[in-house]
């Protein structure tokens, strides 16, 4: 065990600093399209949160030790070299007004990954010390107790054993060779255990056999968010573990966003190898039951909704079409929002925002562009697929006194479920 | 002949017929980049003006200007405005020497003062007034004098216009321009070494036809036929614009016909009207004789590097220093690159791993927290 230091955060960010980082920094052509593309500065109009401008520091490191340039400009003393003052006035860049959403990435003219710079930065960031204490909390947790939330597996076994009860379905945990092994978020085991029951119905359904993991079954990845791999590593390997220890076919990453990006881009890179089984986000699992005709339903929909596409499903992760062909089956009142899709704005939660108290203040104000979007439909529900996002749109819109309620794809699909077969009574 | 007589008399007494003069003024509209409807306002003009009197001075010139004009003879109508005009003095040309030539100069002046053209050939030397004197009078102190009395000067000839061959490196009798010397004169230059027959009897047309003198660019030629350059009219462009180049004056490019830009063609940076007016009766211009333009029309044109020289070649092989320069590059850029990427290993190798203990800093209060 060792401390924080600014030196430890400097290495951190020079191991960082690869090809595309070297490119992206000497292609930047500073036009300023990634700050209207990104919530922060839109709803706050301050210059300062310009996307490419969070990641200042590390262009500067970057010119004074891999460019010719830089290095002339710093042994002159042009150049000043990175302090702590200076990283830690940029902890509110990095983390509290930066939800990792990607949408500076998508404008970029020159086809900058702006998004996964930041990512990057906050690798310096955390291991020089430079993380907000909400973001060092969650990870303590994560890796301690195997949640950021601090859920046990106790809790998660109360919950279980409703779910049972209310479903009338037995739960398999730890089944090994189950075609599915379901992960779930603290978020989803406290607020809404309703997912739960929900994927127990659907797979009972579908005749699919599924299972939970004792040891691992927390989706979320406080690494990630915080900005330290070796941290993101150490959790996604426990999945991985057990996912080959029960040998399982596909792992399911449940409606959390930032989860499946953990597990199914950035999971095999941070433990080095490819996976010997598939990683899927719910939403892919069902659309793949329902094409198979294993998912039915009956019944509509009445009310009319829009869906909120959460940042790293739809733009960092490509599940576009899925959630749409879903809807498409009980909801004919359904409405795009603008900009829906792979340039929908974020919630102004994700990437470790709603866990960094620091940001509150300025997630409220990040929100307004939701706000906006949502009035100008005209909507009686919103339909999610990240239970971040959704306890963002439900604290958002209390604050606003506007009164939607907000539904998680997977449990309005459930409640149409088309249920033939017989519910036995399997609880032990 | 008399200064009474009018153009179309003189013609007349020449044989000319009606159609041989409106064709002429058709020529001269045509060449001047006058609409056809200005036909006849010319007609009418010529007809009806009186032959102005020509003073033609020759200073340090090779005659070569006043052998372009006047080999431009009769039949043609360049030879006849010559006759048409009343040439008062030209010492290459007139019967009369010695006195009877410079008193010839004196009366024309004399009576035709403030309307007289001044042709001027040859440049003016500065260096000392004894390089270039007619009948014991610098060539300064003639312009000087034959300048005062005339309506406009007409400088022919690259050495009249921007001090030509005598002005060319070292400049050894500190030859200038005559509008180096006149300066409260309107001056028409019409350059070239020497210049088109066609553009001298289309400036004196004008003269004839407006009382004015044409249109000039900035270097005062009539923009009516120094308006182009030569490559931008030039019959070989196609070749140009492909890429197709003559190496040699022999090779297989320069039998076909392909651009002499790389035989140091001054075609791109040459304004004048070869390429469109041609000389010798609309025979060819140089390029079409298979040599490239030497730039005769432009200032310094003797000292613009070589005739040879194309325009832009650099002085070294492009492909040697380009290869060079890429290895150059290539393995300062892997350098570069290794020391880089050394750097980065560096760090990697030297990688602390960041557990959950390593997140804060050794600051009192927050350890506090994180003992609580």
């Amino acid at each position: 065990m060792s401390e924080a230091s600014l030196e430890r955060g400097i290495a951190a960010l020079k191991e960082q600093i690869d090809a595309p980082v070297a490119a992206f920094f000497s292609s930047c052509t500073h036009c300023g399209m990634c700050a209207d593309a990104c919530l922060f500065h839109t709803e706050t109009g301050c210059p300062t949160y310009t996307p490419i401008y969070k990641v200042e520091p590390m262009r500067r490191l970057w010119e004074q030790e891999y460019t010719l340039l830089g290095r002339a400009k710093k042994a002159l003393g042009l150049s000043k070299p990175i302090t702590e003052e200076e990283l830690e006035k940029w902890q509110s860049k990095v983390y509290n007004t930066c939800t990792l959403c990607g949408r500076c990435s998508m404008v970029c003219p020159v086809g900058n990954d702006i998004t996964g710079m930041i990512r990057k930065m906050r690798e310096g960031m955390s291991a020089g010390g430079f993380a907000p204490e909400g973001l060092i909390g969650a990870s303590e947790r994560a890796v301690e107790i195997g949640s950021p939330m601090g859920v046990r597996l106790p809790a998660l076994k109360a919950q279980i054993k409703h779910a049972e009860k209310d479903t009338g379905l037995a739960i398999p945990m730890d089944v090994e060779g189950a075609e599915y092994l379901v992960l779930l978020s603290s978020m989803e085991i406290m607020n809404y255990p309703e997912y739960l029951h929900a994927i127990t119905r659907i797979f009972h359904q579908a005749g699919k056999t599924w299972t939970l993991c004792s040891e691992a079954f927390e989706a979320t990845n406080s690494g990630i968010q915080i900005g330290s791999s070796d941290i993101a590593a150490e959790l996604v390997g426990r999945v991985v573990a057990a996912a080959e220890k029960l040998k399982v076919k596909t792992v399911i990453s449940p409606e959390c966003g930032h989860a499946y990006t953990a597990i199914r881009w950035e999971g095999p890179n941070l433990v080095h190898k490819e996976f010997g089984f598939k990683v899927q986000h719910i939403l892919e699992v069902l659309d793949e039951l329902r094409a198979e005709g294993l998912l039915k339903t009956e019944g509509i929909e009445e009310a009319k909704l829009t869906f909120h596409d959460p940042c790293q499903l739809v733009r960092r992760g490509g599940v576009v079409e899925q959630p749409r062909n879903l809807l498409d089956m009980i909801a004919p009142n359904f409405v795009e929002m603008e900009d829906s899709g792979v340039m929908n704005w974020c919630c102004g939660a994700g990437g470790g925002v709603s866990a960094n108290e620091d940001a509150d203040k300025v997630r409220n104000k990040a929100f307004n562009r939701k706000k906006k979007q949502l009035e100008s439909l005209d909507i009686d529900v919103v339909v999610t697929a990240c239970a971040n996002c959704r306890i963002q749109l439900e604290d958002g819109l209390e604050i606003n006194e506007m009164d939607i309620p907000i539904l998680g794809l997977t449990e309005m699909l459930a409640e149409h479920l088309k249920e033939d077969k017989p519910v036995e009574e399997e609880t032990s | 002949m008399s200064h009474d007589e009018t153009l179309k008399e003189s013609l007349t007494r020449n044989g000319v017929s009606r159609r041989g003069f409106l064709k002429f003024c058709a020529t001269a509209a045509s060449i001047m980049a006058l609409p056809p409807s200005m036909v006849p306002a010319i007609a009418a003009a010529l007809e009806s003006a009186r032959r102005p009197s020509v003073i033609w001075l020759s200073f340090q010139e090779c005659t070569g200007c006043a052998e372009s004009l006047t080999r431009s003879h009769s039949p043609t109508v360049e030879g006849l405005i010559f006759d048409a005009i009343s040439l008062d003095y030209q010492h290459t040309l007139q019967a009369a020497a010695g006195d009877a030539a410079e008193e010839a100069r004196e009366e024309a002046m004399k009576e035709n003062w403030g309307k007289y053209i001044l042709v001027v050939d040859g440049s003016i030397p500065l260096g000392n007034p004894g390089y270039s004197t007619i009948a014991g009078i610098s060539n300064l102190d003639m312009l000087k004098e034959t300048a005062k009395g005339a309506a406009a000067i007409v400088a022919v000839g690259t050495c009249a216009t921007f001090g030509g061959i005598p002005k060319a490196n070292p400049n050894p009798t500190g030859a200038v321009s005559v509008s180096d010397i006149i300066k409260d004169k309107p001056i028409v230059n019409v350059s070239g070494c020497p210049p088109i027959p066609v553009v001298i009897t289309g400036v004196l047309a004008h003269f004839l036809t407006f009382g004015t003198i044409p249109e000039l660019d900035e270097l005062g030629r009539p923009k009516v036929f120094y308006g182009n350059n030569i490559h931008d009219r030039c019959y070989r462009r196609p070749f140009y614009e492909r890429g197709e180049f003559a190496e040699t004056f022999d090779d297989e490019g320069a039998k076909k016909g392909w651009c002499l830009f790389k035989l140091g063609c001054k075609g791109p940076i040459t304004y004048n009207a070869c390429a469109t007016a041609k000389w010798n009766e609309g025979t060819s211009f140089p390029i079409e004789s298979g040599h490239g333009c030497l730039g005769c029309s432009e200032p310094n044109f003797w000292d613009m590097g070589g005739f040879y020289k194309a325009l832009s070649q650099p002085a070294v092989d492009v492909s040697q220093t380009a290869a060079y320069a890429l290895g150059a590059g290539a393995v300062a850029g892997l350098g570069i690159a290794a020391l880089n990427r050394k750097k980065k290993a560096d760090v990697a190798t030297d990688h602390q791993t960041v557990t959950i203990h390593d997140l804060r800093r050794n600051d009192p209060s927050k350890t506090e927290a994180e003992d609580s």
